[in-house]
């Protein structure tokens, strides 16, 4: 069967000028200097095909070139060379409700949408009514849209973006809108989409829902495909990446926090001149198994003494789940400084880390005792890996036990399973 | 199997239609209708206004050039004159300037969805045309029962000028919807440009009352002076100030014509060189 989507050897460029010349005065003043701009490669020799059917999801870091790649497919964007061909009709949710007018009655906004999709006025007459039953809005047919709340908003337009029988349909993350009852008859959408054997490409950042409906990822990094296949393998190839690129970027700076860094911020009364992870022999290390043991060394550096203060520490997923967090005022731990200049040393030491294998993050803060003033703030301060051993599957280890028991006369349902 | 309940639950797509023409053309009607609707809802008046503007600009002009200045005299049907003419002026200088955001004021719709991207000029046009269109037909039938038009064989030519001028709105709205998006001085010197050609065209006086054969020439070259001086020339009865372009430049006047069709190649080519640049500059 020919694949519904062709893409072969697309490559995309930007030209991003580094000021700003659409105007005829600068033009004049700066006919020299017209031609500084700075290129940008979004997409360097992108191929894949989709065959019927397929439900495929593209990942990937922001700016990785996913929303490039989608506008390619869906002829908003122009590829510099290659092509990208897609064999029947197509739907584009880049955005729901593209073409409606807040200004236009719900009705009108039906006919207007519906023509975006290529649907005639007299083809959608006979719809209208059954479109206001599906976003449930048959009592707002005649009412401006601008009147609507956001999410009748997009109620009606998921309904109207649905109405086009199409080949491919391509979505930019909308899924993650309207009230939990209307999600779910979207989701029963695409479920019907994906019985029928309709062809849909994906792009999110969440991973969990591609997991869920994907038969097939992309992870897309710097305009490349850096993995192409199942769900699950191609997730885990994520969580990967994002570790890997973070340590990157701190075998690049060691152990110092850079100032300028979004990521940290605060007064510096106190600073931390270092943050390091020791194993279980004191030694530096990025690499941790699972249940092995995990210090994290913090070297702060005094610069006004402000007496008692607090110390936090967090983990983070690679993708920002917070999995565990606690500071020195919680655990009844008492820091204080004593003079400008001076060095002190603290360490929160983990006897055995319960995390399964990913990437993950070490985030530090110190602070006053009330939090209102933060001295310095780290996130993420280091990151670390959790190795792959097999077993286990999910974030982090149960520390359960199965209780099998066989006694008579007891019914099945004693039969169970504990975790503690 | 499952079986997918009816009702409300779920919604049937329909097929689109497979004339890709039939699509397009569909969606220049939306768009249009949408727009002329939009510009005349929420107003006490509404249309009145697109009525009302010109009728103003006529009587502005008349008191100045007929009454006091007293340009079109010997011309007793010189009002009907000025009335066909700022009415066609009118659609000119408001379907250009609209049309000059058509691309550049829809990023939105750029960036978001696709369709061919002439359909919002040819919407933003066909919106005016519509204005144009009603004005031109009040004036008309008000003219005509007045007993001012003088319809003869030679206005089975007026048609085709007005197509002339649709075509030349139409050619140079591709042209400057296009531009504009890289330049954005193209609205200024557009308006200054506009108003250069609305005193060089002859709108408001005879333009046989400029002497000077050179200057006469060149302005009957303009594509605007000769639709308008022969839209009056084929609707109002002739005078010593009123004919048609021909027998005023002679064979010069196929380069306006000329001008109006190359405007809609150009405007055309240009547009669709263009096009492909939209989704990423706006």
């Amino acid at each position: 069967m020919n694949p519904v989507v062709e893409v072969s050897h697309v490559r995309k460029r930007f030209r991003l000028p580094l000021d700003k010349s659409t105007t005829l005065k600068y033009r004049v003043t700066h006919w020299r200097s017209s031609s500084r701009y700075r290129d940008l490669i979004a997409l360097k020799d992108i191929s894949f095909d989709i065959p019927p059917g397929q439900f495929l999801g593209i990942a990937g870091p922001n700016g990785c070139g996913k929303s490039t790649l989608l506008k390619i497919l869906c002829r908003i964007y122009k590829a510099d060379s290659g092509y990208a061909r897609v064999n029947g009709e197509f739907s584009a949710f880049l955005e729901l409700g593209v073409g409606f007018n807040p200004e236009l009655t719900a009705r009108e906004n039906i006919f207007l949408g519906g023509a975006m999709l290529g649907l005639t006025r007299a083809q959608l007459r006979n719809k209208v009514d059954e479109v206001f039953a599906f976003a449930e809005l048959e009592d707002f047919a005649e009412q401006k849209l601008k009147n609507f709340s956001s999410g009748m908003q997009v109620r009606l337009a998921f309904s109207v973006a649905i109405l086009a029988q199409t080949d491919l349909l391509v979505m930019d993350e909308v899924l993650a809108v309207g009230d939990a009852s209307f999600q779910e008859k979207c989701f029963d959408t695409f479920s019907r989409y994906k019985r029928e054997g309709k062809t849909i490409v994906l792009v999110s950042h969440d991973l969990g829902s591609l997991e869920e409906y994907c038969d097939r990822v992309l992870l897309l990094n710097h305009g490349e495909i850096i993995a192409d296949g199942p769900a699950a393998e191609v997730t885990a190839a994520y969580h990967r990446m994002v570790a890997d690129h973070a340590m990157a970027a701190e075998r690049d700076a060691p152990s110092q926090l850079s100032r300028g860094d979004p990521g940290q911020w605060g007064s510096r009364a106190i600073e931390f001149a270092s943050v390091t992870l020791l194993d279980g022999n004191g030694q530096s290390s990025r690499r941790f198994d699972t249940a092995a043991p995990m210090t994290i060394d913090m070297q702060l550096l005094v610069h006004r003494d402000v007496g008692d203060f607090v110390i936090g520490a967090a983990i983070r997923r690679a993708d920002g789940l917070l999995v565990s967090g606690s500071n020195t005022s919680l655990d009844h731990v008492t820091v204080s400084s004593h003079a400008p200049g001076e060095m002190v040393s603290v360490r929160f030491v983990i006897d055995s880390l319960p995390l399964l294998a990913g990437g993950y993050f070490v985030q530090v803060s110190v602070h006053d005792l009330t939090g209102s003033e933060v001295y310095d703030h780290g996130d993420p301060a280091a990151s670390f890996h959790i190795n792959n051993m097999g077993g286990h599957v999910g974030m982090f280890e149960m520390h359960g036990r199965w209780q099998v028991e066989h006694e008579k006369d007891v019914p099945t349902s004693a039969v169970r399973q504990t975790a503690r | 199997m499952t079986v997918v309940a009816q009702g409300s639950g779920t919604l049937e797509a329909i097929p689109r239609p497979g004339s890709v023409f039939q699509r397009n053309l569909n969606l220049v009607r939306e768009l249009s209708i949408t727009s002329f609707k939009l510009k005349y809802t929420g107003s006490a008046l509404g249309y009145i206004w697109s009525l009302v503007k010109p009728l103003m600009l006529f009587g502005i002009m008349y008191l100045v050039f007929s009454l006091l200045l007293k340009v079109g005299k010997g011309d007793i049907d010189f009002p009907v004159q000025l009335l066909i003419a700022i009415v066609a002026w009118t659609f000119f200088t408001e379907a250009t300037s609209t049309a000059m955001n058509a691309v550049a004021g829809n990023g939105d719709l750029i960036r978001k969805a696709y369709f061919p991207r002439w359909i919002l000029v040819v919407a933003s046009t066909t919106s005016a045309l519509l204005t144009f269109a009603i004005n031109t037909s009040l004036v008309l039938v008000v003219t005509l029962v007045l007993g001012h038009l003088d319809l003869t064989l030679r206005s089975l030519l007026a048609p085709l000028y007005y197509l002339e001028l649709i075509v030349l709105v139409l050619g140079l709205s591709l042209l400057l919807s296009s531009l504009f998006v890289f330049f954005r001085d193209l609205g200024h010197i557009w308006e200054i440009l506009s108003l250069v050609l609305f005193y060089g065209s002859g709108v408001v006086f005879p333009i046989m009352l400029i002497k000077s054969t050179t200057l006469l020439d060149l302005a009957g070259l303009n594509p605007v002076a000769q639709i308008i001086q022969d839209l009056r020339y084929s609707l109002v009865q002739s005078s010593p100030l009123n004919h048609s372009m021909a027998s005023i430049i002679g064979p010069l006047v196929t380069i306006p014509i000329v001008i109006s069709i190359l405007a809609l190649v150009v405007g055309y080519l240009v547009f669709t060189r263009l096009t492909p640049k939209f989704a990423e500059s706006l």
